[in-house]
């Protein structure tokens, strides 16, 4: 048995021994299943698969490792990371969803694919490094990939590579605002025909402010502006969909799910 | 000199050297004839008629755009600040989160008196954020409830505490958040707490003593009309909160009161049928609580839609007649014009995207679509749970003959879930998603108050969550989510003034004058301002 088995293994028992699963019910688990389809499966996927919002497919939950842990997750949100709170739940409804979850870790993971190690390699040649920032080292224009493998699933993350277009990240944070799309790319033309084309970095009803690709930051009072286009379905990110050849996506997934030591 | 005599000269003295800011000494007719001086703003909606306009005209048009601060007041409590300040006599009365009551200078800002009652540290306040909304004045004493049910009249000259009653008990969910409502001889004051499945109602008290005069259910109990809307038991915990601040119509003398939603808010399993009295604009004789007329708008409501909403009071020509009218931009989207001697239905438009209703019929009753209903796995639903409309006020001039309200565009994901009645325990079976940000929006929308055609719209980047107050001087005054207070030509639409508060607009504005000098306060963030021009 070589010893990441055995640490596998022991991290199983202690999982086991210090939180006993709640009993299998199958109508409970029903239930839960119900609940989790409609307040949960559009960030972390349906069975768990992982989408916006990470994979929950893994049997450690890296914050909610005990059962109170993921019943207060589920009740309050993790607001400052962009988990709502959907809404209040009996008692009932909390058992049925937890032990879902809980389920959810016992299903066969997904096996990863690819090697982080030679992901990263693929990170450098491809230069990603000239927008995205991980662990101090890069660019700022793009969102920041230091703990990405904590907080988006390799699905999400695989699509945000060959097409980053497809799903802006939504807001979870105080700026722009919770629920707004982040990064979106603008195009302005002010009253004088200057134009700007960046990041939204925020807005209100007023004004916007803006990031363009030399990190340059704009204020603009909207009613100076000839034009002001939220580019939604839009992003500023090159498509990698021609640059990036099967096994090193695989690579480069791998490494980025490996970020922020995400399981 | 005889010592009374002597007395009473240096009583005026004191009087002049404060420079006038005596305490308030408001006798009922003062607000029954608020606008005879507009310099005050003597109940919460301005007058009772709850228009939310101001006579002056000294801040204009013209001038809007050199609005400068006057002061500020920080709160001493976190939370989230809704008070809509009381301004008599010198002295502006505000409420801070969640049950403190503040007496300032109007001149300048500095506390007079503040007074924070003890709150149970497991008080019961479930379905809404502790907030307070603010005060009533009547004689020389200020009320106000508390989020642990209490009503309270304080010395308006010193807060010291004349009389503190509970309204209902705590440990059952009720709660008080709205700002009471003075008429002649009597203190109205309404409650919170359906999210738990109280039995609502609406309360008179003796000002004088604190004595309850009467109560009024707004859910009717076996042998009263309306009792046979309700399946089985459920009347008992069928919700109906009171929770804002009715008008009032002295001629008449009715008050008139929205109801809030039934319990269970999102599993109607329980509860077949209308449920009345809830999501409804009662009209009440003041004498004795009795219930004149009611009117349902959203019969057997599953979404939250409260009707609670200020009901706004004018005299108006509707196809060539003159009607004395009530209206509420309701919550569920549609803008209703009653007649508010009778409560017959005169008309009602939808005002943003609805996707719960098949349109109304003749008498304003909703032909409610089934497939609107809160499922297990989620329904989405336009407006969302919050609602077209929600606490905060709306604003009708005379002048325009406009109505003016903040919007909210927004979809919704409702969920229905598991009901089982526990005393103080939520009892909303489900609850409710909002599709926020990008996908949302808001707009301040005036409308010809008698059909409830647009007549201009001034769009918002989100959802608001603060009232608006016109005025004489042809302007409206509103706040954003995002911490703009903005002033807009009443006639047009047209922004002419705004500034970033730094924090969240989630009150109502409301003006007076000091000294001569038109003012404007609003709450933001956890901040007071009060402008003027320089």
């Amino acid at each position: 048995m070589s010893t990441e088995r055995i640490a596998v293994l022991v991290a199983l028992l202690l999982a086991v021994t210090a939180h006993p699963l709640p009993a299998q019910n199958p109508a409970q688990l029903d239930k839960g299943r119900q609940l989790f389809l409609g307040m949960c499966s559009r960030c972390h996927g349906a069975e768990g698969g992982g989408a916006e919002g990470p994979s929950l497919n893994r049997p450690v939950l890296t914050r909610a490792v005990d059962d109170q842990a993921l019943r207060t997750i589920i009740q309050d949100g993790i607001p400052d990371r962009g988990m709502p709170r959907i809404r209040r739940m009996s008692n009932g409804e909390l058992d049925a969803l937890a032990a879902y979850v809980r389920s959810l870790g016992r299903t066969a993971e997904v096996a990863r694919q690819g090697s982080a190690e030679k992901g990263k390699a693929v990170y450098q040649r491809l230069g990603c490094a000239s927008c995205h920032l991980i662990a101090g080292e890069g660019v700022t224009f793009g969102p920041e990939l230091t703990n990405i493998g904590a907080r988006r699933s390799p699905g999400y993350l695989r699509q945000a590579v060959v097409d980053p277009s497809a799903a802006l990240p939504r807001g979870g944070t105080d700026v722009p605002g919770r629920g707004f799309d982040e990064f979106l790319p603008v195009r302005i033309v002010t009253r004088e025909g200057r134009e700007v084309n960046g990041l939204r970095v925020n807005e209100d009803s007023f004004s916007i402010q803006v990031r363009d690709a030399g990190n340059h930051l704009y204020s603009f009072q909207k009613a100076g502006l000839q034009t002001l286009d939220k580019e939604f379905g839009k992003s500023l990110m090159p498509d990698y969909k021609t640059r990036i050849a099967g096994a090193d996506l695989d690579d480069l997934v791998a490494y980025l799910s490996s970020l922020g030591g995400a399981k | 000199m005889k010592i009374e005599r002597f007395r009473a000269w240096i009583g005026a003295c004191v009087c002049l050297a404060l420079g006038g800011a005596a305490a308030a000494q408001v006798p009922y007719q003062r607000i029954a004839g608020a606008e005879s001086d507009p310099s005050t703003w003597v109940t919460y909606s301005g007058n009772y008629q709850a228009q939310r306009f101001s006579l002056l005209d000294q801040i204009s048009r013209q001038n809007v755009a050199q609005l400068k601060p006057a002061w500020m007041y920080q709160m001493r409590h976190p939370g989230i600040v809704e008070t809509s300040p009381i301004v008599v006599d010198g002295v502006m009365y505000i409420t801070e989160p969640p049950s403190t009551a503040t007496a300032l200078d109007v001149r300048t800002g500095r506390p007079l008196w503040t007074y924070t009652p003890k709150i149970p540290s497991d008080v019961i306040i479930i379905g809404s954020p502790p907030v307070n909304r603010g005060v009533a004045v009547l004689d020389d004493k200020v009320f106000f409830g508390t989020v642990n049910c209490h009503l309270l009249a304080l010395d308006a000259r010193t807060g010291i505490v004349r009389w503190d009653v509970e309204v209902d008990d705590n440990k059952k969910g009720y709660y008080v958040t709205g700002a009471p409502l003075a008429i002649d001889g009597k203190i109205i004051v309404g409650i919170s707490g359906a999210e738990t499945g109280i039995r609502g109602f609406l309360d008179a008290y003796d000002p004088k003593t604190g004595k309850r005069l009467w109560r009024t259910y707004t859910v009717p109990a076996p042998g009263e009309p309306g009792r046979e809307t309700w399946g089985g038991d459920s009347w008992q915990h069928g919700g109906g909160s009171t929770w804002l601040t009715g008008s009032y119509d002295p001629d008449l003398h009715l008050l008139y009161w929205g109801t809030g939603n039934p319990g269970p808010d999102w599993n109607d399993d329980v509860r077949p049928g209308d449920n009345l009295y809830t999501c409804s604009l009662l009209a009440i004789d003041p004498a004795n609580g009795k219930i004149k007329w009611h009117f349902q708008f959203t019969p057997h409501d599953v979404h939250d839609w409260d009707a609670t909403e200020i009901p706004v009071l004018f005299d108006i020509e509707v196809q060539g007649r003159s009607r004395k009218v009530v209206s509420m931009a309701n919550r569920n989207g549609f803008y209703y014009v009653l007649d508010r001697v009778t409560g017959e239905f005169i008309t009602a438009v939808p005002y943003v995207k609805q996707t719960w209703t098949d349109g109304l019929d003749a008498k304003g009753r909703p032909f409610a679509r089934r497939d609107a209903d809160p499922k297990v796995e989620g329904t989405l639903v336009f407006p969302a749970i919050t609602g077209a409309a929600n606490w905060y006020s709306p604003s009708y001039s005379p002048k325009t003959r406009l109505f003016y309200h903040a919007a909210r565009q927004m979809a919704g994901v409702y969920f229905k879930g598991d009901a089982e009645y526990k005393d103080g325990t939520p009892y909303t079976g489900g609850g409710g998603e909002t599709k926020n940000g990008d996908e949302a929006s808001g707009a301040v929308m005036a409308w010809e108050a008698s059909s409830g055609k647009l007549r201009w719209e001034f769009k918002l980047l989100s959802p608001p969550w603060a009232g608006l107050l016109s005025t004489a001087g042809g302007l409206v005054f509103g706040g954003t989510e995002e911490g703009n207070f903005f002033a807009l030509d009443a006639e047009n639409g047209k922004p002419l003034w705004q500034l970033q508060l730094g924090g969240r607009v989630a009150a109502n504005p409301v003006s007076f004058a000091v000294d001569g000098k038109q003012q404007v306060a609003i709450a933001a963030g956890s901040t007071l301002f009060v402008f003027g021009l320089p």
